[in-house]
C-alpha cells in the first residue's frame, strides 16, 4: 500500500471577481458624499441664567480684610453673589440697593458677597467706604468666579440657595425691588 | 498571487485602515468616499475568498485561512461603518473655568481652572460629565472610548494676562468680544495673516482706564526674529488703543515679563490650554478581538496542515 500526502491545487487570484468587487464597491459608496465639514462648538455664551439649578462653584480668594473666603463658606444662608467693579457705573448705581437688601435681610439668613472682578485691594476698598458697604467684599483678583459663573457684563448677580445650588444668575443692575423679588424663592424653600 | 495570498494581503490592508482610525483619529480621510469604497471593496474581496475556503475549496490550510478573514471582516467592518455613520469630528472650545455642552456625547465639558503656571506648564484637564454617570477625566495625551467615538484632547495656544495701571493698580480684563466676557485668559479664537504665515490672534480691554489691545501669538520659534528678546520665549505683540480708537502704543510682550504699553503694563503668562476633540472611531476591544482571530486564524493555517501531514491516505490505483 502506498501513501501520498493531501495536497490541495492553488487556486490563482481572480481578475474578474477583483474588478467586479470594485465596480460595486465604487457604486455603492460613489454617492457617499462623504462626511460634514469639522464643527466646532463654542462654550461660554449661555450667561449667567443657563446656571440655575448647578451646583455653584466656589474658589478661595481674599477678602477685603485680608483674611481668605470663599462662597462655599456660607453654605446654609441664601447667598446673593454680586459680581462688580469700580469702573463699572451700573454697579456703583446698584450698591446702596445692596447694601439695603443686606441690612433687611441679615437676621433672616441672607449673606450679600460683593466680588470685586480682578481689581486691586486699594481700588475696591476705597469704593466699599465711599458707599458705605458692610458686607463682605472678596477680591477675585483671577477673575475666577466671573468666568465660572458665565458673566457677559457687569453687574452679575447670581442668587444662591441654602443647598449650595444656583437659583437664578442675573445679569446687569437690578433694583431694590427686583433683588426682593429675586431673594424671595430662596428664602421660602426649605 | 495566489487567491489565499490576494485575501491575506487585503485582509492586513483593511485592518491597518481601520486601526488608523484609533491611532490617528479625527483625519478627514475616514469620511471620504474613497475611504468607504476601499473599505467596501475589501470587504467584498474577503467573503468571497472565505466563502469558498470556509468549505474547504482551498484546503485545510485555507478553512484556517477563512476563520481568521473572519476576525479581519469584524475589524473592516467596524472601520466602514464607523467612517461612514459615525459622527463629524466636533472640536469643543470652552475657557478656564467653564462649562460646554456636547450633545453629541449627551455630556458636557468640564475645563478646569487655569492659573498663570498652569497656562504655561499647558497641563490643565477637561473632564466630561453625563447625567446620574461619573465624571470622565480626559488625560492630555491619551484617549478615552465613549460608545463610537474616541475623546482627545488637543493644545491651543493661551495667554494669561495680568494688567496694571501706571500707579500699579491691578485692572480688571475683560473680553467684550469672545464668548466669556469676564477672563483674563485669551484663547485666541481668529488669526491674523503675517507675510506668508497666520498667527493666532485675540483681543482683550481693561474698562478701567479704558484701553483696548489687540494681541499677536508668536510661538517661541516665531519670537526668535525679535533678536533683542535674548531668550527663547514666546511673546505677544500688543497694539493698545484708547476707547476712540487712538494708538496708544505697540510693543512685544515676552511671556513672564511685564511691559509698559502706554500707561497700560501687561503681564502675560503663554502656553496652552486644551480644547476637546470627539471623533468617530471604532472601539478598540471588537478591534482587539477581531485582530486576535485573524491572527489565529493565520496562525492556525501554519500549525493545523503541519499536524495533518501523518494523515496519510490511500493514493489511488492500488
Amino acid at each position: 500500500m502506498r501513501c501520498v500526502p493531501i495536497r490541495t491545487r492553488e487556486r490563482r487570484a481572480n481578475p474578474g471577481l477583483l474588478a467586479g468587487a470594485i465596480i460595486i464597491g465604487i457604486l455603492l459608496t460613489g454617492c457617499y458624499s462623504g462626511g460634514g465639514p469639522k464643527r466646532t462648538i463654542d462654550g461660554g455664551s449661555g450667561g449667567p441664567g443657563s446656571l440655575a439649578g448647578a451646583p455653584a462653584v466656589s474658589y478661595d480668594v481674599k477678602r477685603l480684610d485680608g483674611q481668605t473666603d470663599a462662597l462655599s463658606r456660607y453654605r446654609g444662608s441664601v447667598v446673593v453673589m454680586n459680581l462688580w467693579a469700580t469702573w463699572c457705573p451700573p454697579c456703583r448705581e446698584e450698591m446702596p440697593a445692596l447694601q439695603q437688601l443686606y441690612r433687611e435681610n441679615k437676621a433672616k439668613g441672607v449673606v450679600v458677597l460683593g466680588v470685586d472682578q480682578g481689581e486691586s485691594a486699594e481700588a475696591a476698598g476705597s469704593f466699599a467706604r465711599e458707599h458705605g458697604v458692610t458686607f463682605p467684599i472678596l477680591l477675585d483678583a483671577d477673575q475666577q468666579y466671573g468666568r465660572s459663573y458665565a458673566a457677559v457684563g457687569l453687574p452679575t448677580t447670581v442668587i444662591v440657595g441654602r443647598n449650595g445650588h444656583v437659583m437664578r444668575g442675573i445679569d446687569g443692575q437690578l433694583s431694590l425691588a427686583q433683588m426682593r423679588e429675586a431673594v424671595g424663592p430662596a428664602l421660602r424653600a426649605q | 498571487m495566489t487567491s489565499r495570498q490576494t485575501a491575506l494581503l487585503i485582509a492586513v490592508a483593511a485592518i491597518g485602515l481601520t486601526l488608523a482610525q484609533d491611532v490617528r483619529p479625527g483625519l478627514d480621510l475616514y469620511h471620504t468616499w474613497q475611504y468607504a469604497a476601499a473599505m467596501t471593496i475589501a470587504i467584498i474581496l474577503i467573503v468571497a475568498y472565505a466563502w469558498g475556503a470556509r468549505s474547504g475549496s482551498d484546503g485545510r490550510a485555507g478553512q484556517w485561512i477563512a476563520l481568521g478573514l473572519a476576525g479581519a471582516l469584524t475589524v473592516a467592518v467596524g472601520g466602514l461603518l464607523s467612517g461612514l455613520i459615525g459622527p463629524d469630528t466636533i472640536t469643543v472650545n470652552g475657557s478656564p473655568g467653564s462649562v460646554t455642552p456636547v450633545p453629541d456625547l449627551a455630556a458636557a465639558a468640564f475645563f478646569s481652572p487655569a492659573d498663570p503656571q498652569t497656562i504655561a506648564r499647558g497641563d490643565a484637564t477637561v473632564s466630561l460629565r453625563r447625567k446620574g454617570a461619573d465624571a470622565i477625566a480626559v488625560p492630555a495625551g491619551g484617549r478615552v472610548f465613549l460608545g463610537t467615538s474616541v475623546v482627545y484632547l488637543t493644545s491651543r495656544p493661551a495667554a494669561y494676562i495680568v494688567a496694571h495701571d501706571a500707579r500699579g493698580n491691578r485692572l480688571t480684563v475683560t473680553q467684550p468680544t469672545n464668548p466669556t466676557f469676564l477672563s483674563p485668559v485669551l484663547l485666541f479664537p481668529q488669526s491674523q495673516p503675517l507675510k506668508d504665515k497666520s498667527y493666532p490672534l485675540d483681543t482683550f480691554a481693561t474698562p478701567g482706564i479704558h484701553r483696548i489691545a489687540r494681541a499677536l501669538f508668536f510661538s517661541a520659534d516665531d519670537a526668535q526674529t525679535f533678536n533683542h528678546l535674548g531668550s527663547r520665549q514666546p511673546a505677544l505683540v500688543l497694539s493698545v488703543d484708547d476707547d476712540n480708537g487712538k494708538s496708544v502704543g505697540l510693543s512685544i510682550v515676552p511671556s513672564g515679563r511685564d511691559v509698559a504699553v502706554g500707561d497700560l503694563h501687561v503681564a502675560a503668562t503663554l502656553g496652552t490650554f486644551p480644547q476637546l476633540v470627539v471623533a468617530s472611531a471604532p472601539h478598540p476591544a471588537a478591534l482587539i478581538i477581531g485582530l486576535l482571530v485573524f491572527i489565529g486564524g493565520v496562525g492556525g493555517s501554519f500549525v493545523g496542515p503541519r499536524r495533518s501531514t501523518s494523515l496519510r491516505v490511500p493514493a489511488a490505483g492500488l
